[in-house]
């Protein structure tokens, strides 16, 4: 209960907009009736026309961001244990990690065009980058007492990698995961707005394109509830599969 | 492990630039010799060139200060509004019961998604993507200002007030620079987030700055543009973060930090 | 191959290379010779090195100058034989008090059985059934180290190599933890090599003790301790332990002396 209360301000902020169409101290044309919005979001559930594009879009994101975390995982554990690995691979992080991946749309757009494939490879490379990161600190975080302990209980080099240092680096992998949930929700969003034949993106810029605003308005609370959902649903795996970790 | 001098050179300097230069010449070759569709990968060389070419012919000083002001007029916006807001969640418990669940709602949000209402409201030319920016770089801010000045130290403040500061100038002379390297640490989040967002914005709407010509260059196919639009991009990112970095330096010279790090 | 020793270090020389250029000899020209099940402690000030002496033995650390060898063979990395106890603990946090007994015992081969058996008598012997299904966040210092010792003993290791495993605990605790690790050894015997700074620890523990010297490490004086083996914990009260404590004592002041003032 204490959970919801806490979110009352929220409940005001939309009492306020109310307020605000009903008495006219917004322009209507601007700012649309938060009733004219709720019809607005059922008229597209109902249809089936939101849950389409919400999943078409969520089907891409989810798709980059499952392929970024294998490789990433995978590459940072890599990196962190052997040498040859990092020293190729780090410089090319450093080199990429201050690019904002979303520079990369028109890049995309020239390889894949308008399909799928562009925007799942924007969210494969937008999303790599803080995985590897993360799983490649986690990784070299371990205490090697942890490792050595291993060792002497008789495992193998890739049983430690698998069976050790990958749970003892899952609190910064799980992280780095759930960044990389961010990253691939702007980049879905981003990259519809632009190159995109469906999608929530999409039909968010064609419902502007044609006034309807406040069914607009309806997918974009959507979209934005969604990613809020989806980084709380995140946060409650971690704590989860993290509950080792209490006290 | 030891690591004698010389392989820390090694380690550490010599291998990067290795890579770097090998991927660089491997991206050079592969042009060349037309492994690749020069469509898909134009050569290094190319991409050099046209960089060249519009700086000299001015067009990427004009885009770039384009974007520049845009970035830069949000971020401060969004430092104007924050960091008070942050301080004031800290000092008043009302604003904190109000503004908290926003701040922490608005975080995992893809605030770029606002664009379209930002548009609606204030139009096609600067002012929409000013404020986009604002919108999305003040989060960072106000979380960052919040953080700094609650976790400000108590006994300072006890000691101040026993020596009979005023509100006022406890505010001024005690809080604020105790709070000043986390509210640095949240500017320099917002800077590279303003960048982003500023870039993208111009993609989203067309135009002039950076990100407007990318995606011109990319409805064009000049894949020769869009390649040099991200060199630029990638360049510009580099020299803002070493800026901050400095900036952060000069101010905090003063703080523990910089004993740390000396 | 039999052996009378049951470790040999021979001319063991250590070198830490740091980042800056400085290098730190952590380790000069060891010789030890540890007989087998023998309980064996080595004392020092910090940052003398017997820690570093323990991942060399152990194989951990790759030996530089010199040479290791059990009665197994020349030490070039870890193995079963020698088990280790860390200091702080190293239990596998997201494994139960179980899981981390088990993970040694399924990599022998045994069958499941066999192992569940083996991993319920370990528990037992260091007083921990009834929290196996606990994680380490949720026991106190001393049942995680019990839990680690379980877990190095359950493989049955012919070395046992200790490192200050009762240092992170309470005073109370670490008695009580003396007390059963001696009990432990005494109903199966092994070669243990304990690492301590604590000369009361060392002697009450041990049947031989190297004195080592602050940094660079040296041995300085190997003691026999001819106190009454079978004898419990009133062994401390008695006139013998205390001289020779004050002994040792004295053997390792000008050590500890020259460690807090940073000499070498």
């Amino acid at each position: 209960m204490s959970t919801l209360i806490r979110y009352v301000p929220i409940v005001i902020v939309f009492a306020l907009w109310e307020i605000a169409t009903r008495f006219g101290l917004v322009s209507r044309a601007l700012v649309p009736d938060l009733g004219d919005v709720a019809t607005a979001f059922w008229q597209l559930l109902t249809s089936g026309e939101l849950l389409f594009n919400a999943a078409r879009s969520l089907g891409r994101a989810l798709s980059g961001l499952a392929a970024a975390t294998a490789f990433g995982v995978v590459a940072g554990l890599l990196m962190a244990t052997i040498r040859p690995v990092r020293l190729l691979v780090n410089p090319l992080v450093q080199v990429f990690y201050p690019m904002p991946k979303s520079a990369l749309i028109p890049v995309v757009m020239v390889w894949f065009g308008l399909g799928d494939l562009s925007k799942i490879v924007l969210i494969f490379l937008g999303c790599i980058l803080p995985v590897v990161v993360s799983t490649y600190n986690g990784a070299r975080g371990v205490d090697h007492a942890l490792v050595w302990s291993a060792a002497s209980l008789g495992a193998s080099r890739r049983e430690i990698l698998t069976e050790i240092v990958l749970p003892a680096a899952m609190p910064d992998i799980l992280s780095g995961i759930r960044t990389a949930l961010a990253f691939s929700f702007i980049l879905m969003v981003s990259s519809e707005f632009i190159l995109a034949k469906d999608g929530i993106g999409f039909l968010i810029a064609t419902l502007g394109d044609g006034g309807a605003y406040a069914a607009m308005f309806a997918c974009i609370f959507t979209v934005a509830g969604v990613g809020f959902g989806a980084d709380r649903l995140f946060g409650l795996l971690m704590r989860h599969t993290l509950r080792w970790r209490e006290q | 492990m030891s690591a004698t001098p010389r392989a820390y050179v090694i380690g550490d300097f010599l291998i990067p630039m290795l890579v770097i230069g090998t991927s660089l010449a491997a991206w050079e070759a592969t042009a060349q010799m037309r492994l690749i569709n020069p469509f898909l990968l134009p050569a290094l060389s190319d991409v050099v060139v046209r960089i060249g070419k519009d700086v000299g012919s001015g067009v990427v000083i004009v885009d770039l200060a384009l974007t520049l002001y845009r970035a830069l007029s949000g971020f401060a916006i969004a430092a104007v509004i924050g960091i008070p807001l942050g301080i004031l969640m800290a000092r008043a418990a009302p604003f904190r019961w109000f503004f908290d669940p926003l701040i922490s709602a608005g975080f995992p949000m893809p605030k770029i998604a606002f664009l379209p209402i930002f548009v609606l409201w204030f139009g096609l030319f600067d002012t929409s993507k000013i404020i986009m920016v604002a919108f999305s770089s003040v989060f960072p801010v106000v979380s960052a200002a919040y953080a700094g000045t609650q976790g400000v130290n108590k006994w300072p403040l006890w000691s101040a007030r026993s020596l009979g500061a005023t509100e006022r100038e406890l505010l001024w002379e005690v809080i604020l620079p105790m709070a000043l390297p986390q509210i640095l640490t949240g500017l320099q989040i917002a800077l590279p987030v303003a960048l982003i967002t500023t870039v993208v914005t111009e993609m989203l709407m067309s135009g002039k700055g950076i990100g407007g010509s990318m995606i011109n260059a990319g409805r064009f196919a000049d894949s020769v543009g869009v390649f040099a639009g991200i060199v630029e991009i990638a360049m510009v990112g580099i020299v803002v973060i070493r800026a901050v970095e400095m900036i952060r330096r000069r101010l905090l010279a003063w703080h523990a930090e910089a004993r740390v790090e000396a | 191959m039999e052996s009378s020793v049951g470790i040999d270090v021979r001319s063991v020389s250590h070198t830490y290379g740091a980042r800056g250029g400085r290098e730190i000899i952590a380790l000069k020209g060891i010789d030890l010779a540890v007989r087998p099940n023998e309980f064996h402690a080595l004392l020092g000030p910090s940052g003398c090195g017997k820690s570093t002496l323990l991942y060399l033995i152990g194989g951990f650390v790759p030996v530089q100058t010199g040479a290791i060898t059990t009665a197994r063979g020349p030490v070039t990395g870890p193995a079963r034989e020698r088990g280790i106890v860390f200091q702080n603990f190293a239990l596998f946090p997201w494994k139960t008090v179980r899981e981390n007994v088990l993970y040694g015992l399924e990599k022998l081969g045994l069958d499941r059985k066999a192992r569940e058996q083996r991993a319920r008598e370990f528990i037992e012997l260091v007083h921990l059934d009834g929290f196996e299904d606990a994680h380490p966040s949720q026991l106190s210092g001393g049942m995680q180290q019990r839990t680690a010792i379980a877990r190095t003993l359950a493989v049955d290791p012919e070395i046992l190599l200790m490192d200050e495993p009762f240092g992170a605990l309470d005073a109370q605790t670490r008695r009580v933890m003396q007390e059963e690790l001696r009990a432990i050894w005494q109903r199966k015997q092994k070669t243990v090599v304990f690492v301590t700074h604590d000369v009361h620890e060392a002697v009450f523990l041990a049947e031989r003790i190297s004195i080592m010297s602050a940094r660079p490490g040296r041995i300085e004086h190997v003691i026999d301790v001819r106190l009454d083996r079978k004898a419990g914990a009133e062994v401390m009260k008695s006139r013998e332990f205390a001289e020779l404590s004050e002994q040792i004592w004295e053997l390792v002041r000008q050590q500890a002396i020259a460690a807090t003032r940073g000499t070498v």
